[in-house]
């Protein structure tokens, strides 16, 4: 007994997470390997993005609509505040939605290909990869003929009289349709790598200690898949919500998300960039808060 | 579905086997484990071992035959419905619980009303209350290893398997584990099937051991009784250490068959040989045999060879002796005399020993 005494309390600062002494001669290899990465940091994101805060900032020559002149004006942030609040909501709406949705379908896909599809595991791998090998664009106007009023879903639909408004495109619900089909790769890989490198003994040892089917993917499988949910929810959530092409595409006409906005106001509004330019930093801003309030309350250290 | 069965009494298999596809794993087992029993289930790797315990358990289904505790069949029920708990080889730890929430998980599901204070007991029995609070990847693999056997304690199940607890310690953690191991078991009183490749663990720690061998089993008994009369020339070979000889048997002698090796007559007791008539693998363990620098007279049988090796042991001294076969035997000597043989390597010696201890079994293996 005294034996197994010395053998359990042998070692009780251990802990393999602990911080590891640091090597006392910096290196200048990491530095150097480190160096393109951070150039093309520095050129492709630094740059543009002090940028596009300088021009958030400039104010327009009244009457003379496209010309703007360097300014400290903040009145460009309380514009795209107040009257494209709308547009903000709508963004995180559709954006919502379709990372849940798309939680909804790539759980159960990635669940039976990590324990279920055997040597169909590949194939479906396969599936769930090929679309990337076609543009973003192509497939989302692929999805313009397909929820077409004339198409087959929206024909089913109404002559089965489930369809109320009669239409499916140009409403909001293809553009949730679309964002959930755009970004479903994003969520299915995250959520499949972390339930294969599940150990299948875990699992079955829930099995063991009386816990049925169901409350073992509840209290085991689903908790040890949680780093991959939420890489996954993040990887969709984040480029749905700033997403313009499938509203472009599937959307109505008025009613659009924050995306559009920024489009129009860069592209078709003639003196529109400080608009536009904060709208964008509003946006940033706002992803980033509720990401970092997101991973605070469900990632947790071990997971993360 | 069936709900928890509760279940009491012996563990029975009954005609066991499972095939995976077209390789039999497991070829129609027969085992009974009396109630409270530490029970080995011994052999090398890829023998079964697992897969027998995984059917006890219920994470795999027999192909035929029958899983009985006491009266109950559990052949068919799922593994939350046996009053079975396994402690798994790579312990199988809950990695985002704390180890007080990994030994709880089976009562909290049993909804077990003391599941507080049992948790409680069980890290006590195994020295991790200190622990409880900790994820299982910040503890030491000795550490986890209780845990995982705490975990499947706390339920009091009616059978426990352990598959390999102690593989993954290192040599001295092993062996103090093993001690208490064998505490813990007479402590609770639970049946506990214990499955190992290590012959030492095994004998030490059971009660009763089964020798595994290709799917099935070779032989079962009490520790002493397998070393003393192996049944066949796998556990004669992987229970201890045995010098063997083959031989033909042609003569017997009273209560003794006696067997021509290359010319030496060799007599084995009848009702300690497999084998009666034809070839006979005969073997005699090292301890057995005693080392003399000149043919002694008595009725034993003896052989000479031509001493390889010498290691002095203080308690003993270990001879390897060339013999005329070919084969080099091990032998024993307990160092009782006050003046030593002093023999060197070159020195031509017999070795003699009693046809009552040793052993003759079948030549080919099964
Ligand atoms: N699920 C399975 N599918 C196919 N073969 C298996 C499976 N499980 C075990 N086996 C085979 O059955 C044999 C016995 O395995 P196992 O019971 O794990 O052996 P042990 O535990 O004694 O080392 C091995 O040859 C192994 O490859
Ligand atoms: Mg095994």
């Amino acid at each position: 007994m005294s034996a197994l005494a010395h053998v359990a309390g042998g070692d009780p600062d251990f802990d393999p997470s602990g911080p590891v002494p640091a090597p006392t001669k910096r290196s200048w290899t990491a530095y150097l390997l480190l160096l393109p990465g951070a150039l093309w940091l520095g050129v492709f994101f630094v740059l543009p993005l002090v940028q596009l805060a300088a021009v958030s900032l400039q104010s327009r020559y009244p009457g003379f609509p496209g010309y703007y002149y360097r300014d400290v004006n903040f009145e460009n942030y309380a514009s795209a505040l107040t009257d494209y609040a709308p547009h903000f909501a709508r963004s995180f709406l559709y954006a919502g939605l379709a990372t849940l949705l798309a939680f909804v379908v790539a759980y159960p896909l990635a669940y039976a290909m990590a324990f279920k599809a055997g040597k169909w595991r590949n194939l479906m791998m396969i599936c769930v990869v090929a679309p990337f090998f076609t543009s973003f664009i192509l497939r989302t106007f692929a999805w313009s003929q397909i929820l077409a009023d004339e198409g087959w879903v929206a024909g089913t639909l109404n002559f089965l009289h489930l369809l109320p408004g009669g239409n499916i495109i140009n409403t909001p619900l293809a553009v949730v349709a679309g964002l959930t089909y755009n970004f479903l790769p994003f969520m299915v890989l995250p959520i499949y790598a972390s339930l294969e490198r599940a150990d299948p003994r875990v699992i079955e040892a829930g099995g063991d200690l009386y816990a049925n089917g169901f409350t073992t993917f509840r209290t085991v499988t689903l908790p040890m898949s949680m780093p991959g949910v939420l890489a996954g929810t993040l990887l969709t959530f984040i480029p749905a919500a700033g997403d313009f092409v499938n509203m472009e595409l599937l959307g109505p006409q008025r009613g659009k998300m924050v995306g559009n906005v920024i489009n129009d106001q860069f592209l078709a509004v003639p003196g529109g960039y400080p608009v536009a330019a904060s709208l964008s930093f509003t946006l940033m801003a706002a992803i980033l808060v509720m990401v970092f309030l997101y991973v605070r309350r469900f990632g947790t250290e071990e997971l993360v | 579905m069936a709900g928890f069965r509760e279940a009491s009494g012996d563990l029975q298999l009954e005609s066991v086997t499972k095939a995976f596809g077209d390789f039999t794993a497991v070829d129609d087992i027969d085992l009974h484990v009396p109630r409270g029993s530490f029970f080995a289930l011994l052999g090398p790797s890829g023998c079964g071992k697992t897969t027998t315990l995984r059917m006890i358990a219920g994470l795999e289904q027999p192909t035929a035959g029958r899983v009985m505790i006491g009266d109950t069949d559990l052949t068919g029920s799922r593994p939350y419905e046996r009053p079975v708990n396994t402690v798994f080889q790579s312990y199988a730890l809950f990695p985002h619980l704390t180890i007080k929430d990994n030994v709880s998980f089976g009562p909290k599901r049993r909804k077990d009303k003391d599941a507080a204070t049992r948790t409680d007991e069980a890290l006590e029995l195994v020295q991790m209350t200190q622990f409880a609070g900790r994820k299982p990847a910040q503890l030491s693999g000795g550490q986890q290893q209780r845990v995982a056997l705490a975990r499947a304690l706390v339920n009091h199940p009616e059978v426990l398997l352990l598959d390999e607890p102690l593989g993954a310690l290192d040599l001295k953690l092993r062996r103090e584990m093993q001690v208490e191991l064998k505490r813990i078991q007479t402590e609770v009183g639970l049946t506990f099937i214990h499955v190992t490749h290590d012959q030492e663990e095994a004998m030490t720690m059971a009660d009763t051991v089964a020798v595994m061998n290709k799917g099935h089993i070779e032989q079962l008994g009490a520790p002493a009784a397998l070393y003393d009369l192996p049944l066949t020339r796998f556990v004669a070979n992987f229970l201890g250490q045995a010098n063997t000889g083959v031989g033909t048997i042609k003569d017997t002698d009273g209560d003794h068959i006696v067997a021509d090796v290359l010319g030496t007559p060799v007599k084995i007791l009848k009702s300690r040989s497999q084998v009666l008539e034809g070839e006979v693998l005969f073997g005699v363990r090292p301890e057995k045999v005693t080392v003399s620098r000149s043919q002694p007279d008595g009725a034993g049988n003896d052989v000479k060879g031509v001493v390889r090796d010498v290691s002095f042991l203080g308690v003993a001294t270990s001879y390897l002796v060339d013999m005329p076969s070919g084969t080099t035997w091990s032998c024993y000597e307990q160092n009782l005399d006050v003046e030593p043989l002093d023999l060197r390597p070159g020195d031509e010696v017999w070795l003699t020993w009693n046809p009552g201890h040793a052993f003759g079994v079948p030549v080919d293996e099964t």
